[in-house]
């Protein structure tokens, strides 16, 4: 098989939040990394054409750019993460998704570069990686080092995005916390539209992903002790540590989240006391019937504030 | 000195109001029609409804609003002052009608929502997502598959000893249940009236989810005029469900409201009812994105357009 020089990753689903580790990792191990462009049109109806109906649509935008990478790059980087312990586990979409990505592809004889773990299999991410490097023919010394490395950049990445939003809390404007999977908050098609829509209404946008890992994991199991999913954990934990400091909530998620669908609703009956606008994205081009619902919203923190119409 | 009076006009998916009202936010004129998917013409032909019953001897409209899914092209149509979203303009309207008001429960063509208010101001809201089942749309098709006209749902709801149990959650369901109660001889009344029970527990299992419906209860939109349908909501809330007489006007009356509170005013006439409006929907192709962009023109000349996701797009030579 040939040799691999440059590996490449779609910028979609998990690459939002490990996406700086993923690249890094490889960097510092000698190859060259490319990744797909921002999410636009065009990556979606690729991915769209390809996917099955009944898949979400950040699976959907992830394979458009898995599609963008063809033929770009030696090896696309599709890891397959069950979880790392039972009451933190990936949605099943990320149990398969190798093996998605690699039927899908079947055609282009996808090279696929890949990951795999399981709750019920005792592991650690360092472990991951390391094997990972073995895959690549690297010693494990290299590979603890690169991804030594690669975590200290992913941190590097993240803190000034937390000391930024902490920054954020202290605004006068009305500050509205984003909570959702970041592949969904982040993508510039889906919710980076929410956050220009909510700036042109003068709004402060906070994001559940820009806050310290450990300490909403932590703080989601006052939530549900039972909830088996990370990044909802993830999200419902940040949600908690930020919730009195902002001045609306907006969940956000993209059809169809088998998760969001659970653990959402169980946060609209539990939230109590500040606005809360649970928000579905799907593939309708049109922005207007969201603009409607934040637009509402932002009258809602507005008025109260003012203590009432015609203030 | 003529008195001063405000305009509101609510274009919604399938119906346009308008109403005009004075100072003491008293009617001066309503009008109430189908939008019949052209919101141009049915604002039109609104504003000549209105200007017909209109005093404009005694009175002058010095401000306008629009609100509604077509707020933003009538909006510009008419050279409104404020623009406004649906759900501002109902808690609006409703707590100047109703200062008490707790729950303003709504029902229109396309779309549901659920306002909750406290001390005079809403406090959140909720609004169907995705897709319709349950409003006034799913409604009339099923009257129509029923030979019956929608009007009269209400009326024969209340006739029926019960209800028969028909799921609402979807309309493809609703109707394969339907069908299937017609052909085991379920009497027509008892089907009318589970439809007016399964929009309400739709309503409330659904858009209204999770959300404390405190009375007073206000039930709005084309929907409250059903009256099988504020028995069911009663019914199942245990407690009683107010219908405004003018509750179908509330959004046109919300925005008239907020239109009088704004203090940049300026003289409205009626002449734009005359002129000719187009629009005309362009595909962007200056990026992957490709914006439809929607162009707005009178008699010819651009005055408006949106849609574009980044300034790329953004469409010149606006007057």
């Amino acid at each position: 098989m040939r040799q691999i020089h440059t590996i490449g990753i779609p910028r979609g689903l998990m690459a939002y939040r490990d996406g700086v580790l993923w690249k890094k990792f490889f960097e510092e191990l000698g190859f060259q990394c490319i990744m797909s462009p921002k999410s636009d049109r065009e990556i979606l109806e690729t991915g769209t054409a390809r996917a099955v109906d009944e898949t979400c649509l950040p699976f959907k935008m992830y394979l458009g750019h898995v599609m963008w990478l063809l033929g770009k790059c030696d090896a696309v980087f599709v890891p397959r993460t069950g979880g790392y312990t039972a009451r933190e586990k990936m949605c099943t979409r990320y149990e398969a998704l190798p093996d998605l990505v690699r039927n899908i592809f079947r055609e282009e004889q996808i090279r696929i570069l890949t990951v795999s773990y399981d709750w019920y299999v005792k592991t650690t991410e360092e472990k991951v990686y390391v094997e990972l490097g073995a895959v690549l023919g690297k010693t494990k010394k290299e590979a603890k080092k690169a991804y030594s490395r690669a975590k200290k950049s992913q941190d590097a990445w993240l803190k000034p995005r937390i000391k930024g939003q902490n920054q954020i809390l202290d605004s006068k404007k009305n500050k509205v916390l984003l909570a959702g999977h970041p592949y969904v908050l982040h993508d510039a098609y889906m919710g980076g539209e929410l956050a220009h829509i909510l700036q042109r209404m003068d709004a402060e946008v906070l994001y559940t992903d820009y806050v310290d890992r450990e300490s909403a994991l932590k703080k989601s199991y006052d939530f549900s002790r039972v909830m088996p999913w990370l990044i909802n954990r993830e999200i419902t934990g940040a949600l908690f540590m930020l919730k009195r400091k902002v001045d609306g909530i907006i969940l956000v998620s993209a059809y169809p989240c088998g998760p969001d669908a659970l653990v959402n609703d169980m946060l609209v009956r539990k939230l109590k006391n500040i606005p809360v606008l649970s928000l579905t994205l799907d593939a309708q081009s049109g922005t207007a019937g969201v603009e409607t619902r934040i637009e509402s919203f932002i009258d809602i923190i507005r008025y109260q504030k003012a203590g009432g119409y015609g203030n | 000195m003529k008195k001063k009076a405000y305009l509101g006009i609510d274009i919604g998916s399938i119906s346009t109001k308008g109403v005009i009202i004075d100072e003491d936010n008293q009617f001066l004129a309503e009008c109430y029609l189908w939008t019949e998917g052209n919101p141009t013409e049915a604002t039109k032909k609104v504003l000549h409804s209105l200007e017909q019953q209109f005093d404009g001897d005694s009175y002058r409209i010095v401000s306008s609003g629009t609100t509604g899914s077509a707020r933003k092209l009538v909006g510009s149509m008419i050279g409104a002052h404020v623009v406004k979203n649906e759900i501002t303009a109902h808690a609006v309207g409703t707590t100047t009608l109703h200062p008490d008001v707790r729950t303003i429960l709504e029902i229109g063509g396309q779309d549901s929502k659920i306002i909750c208010v406290e001390n005079g101001v809403a406090v959140d809201y909720a609004m169907n997502t995705l897709c319709a089942a349950g409003t006034g749309a799913f409604l009339s098709s099923q009257a129509h598959r029923l030979g019956v006209e929608v009007e009269e749902f209400g009326e024969i709801a209340l006739k029926a000893k019960k209800a028969a149990p028909i799921a609402a959650r979807c309309t493809v369901f609703a109707e394969s249940d339907l069908v299937h109660k017609l052909q085991v001889g379920c009497p027509k009344e008892e089907i009318i009236a589970g439809l007016c029970k399964a929009v309400a527990g739709n309503y409330l299992n659904n858009v209204a989810k999770g959300k404390k419906i405190a009375a007073p209860v206000v039930f709005q939109g084309g929907v409250s005029k059903n009256a099988g349908v504020v028995h069911m909501f009663e019914e199942e809330l245990g407690m009683p469900v107010l219908v405004d007489e003018k509750g179908h006007l509330m959004g046109a009356f919300g925005i008239a409201v907020l239109a009088k509170e704004q203090q940049d005013e300026s003289e409205f006439s009626f002449d734009v009812a005359e002129m000719e409006f187009k629009t005309r929907e362009i595909t962007c192709g200056k990026c992957a994105n490709h914006c439809e962009i929607i162009c707005v023109y009178r008699d010819g000349q651009l005055i408006d357009s949106w849609g574009n996701r980044c300034d790329n797009g953004a469409v010149k030579n606006v007057v």
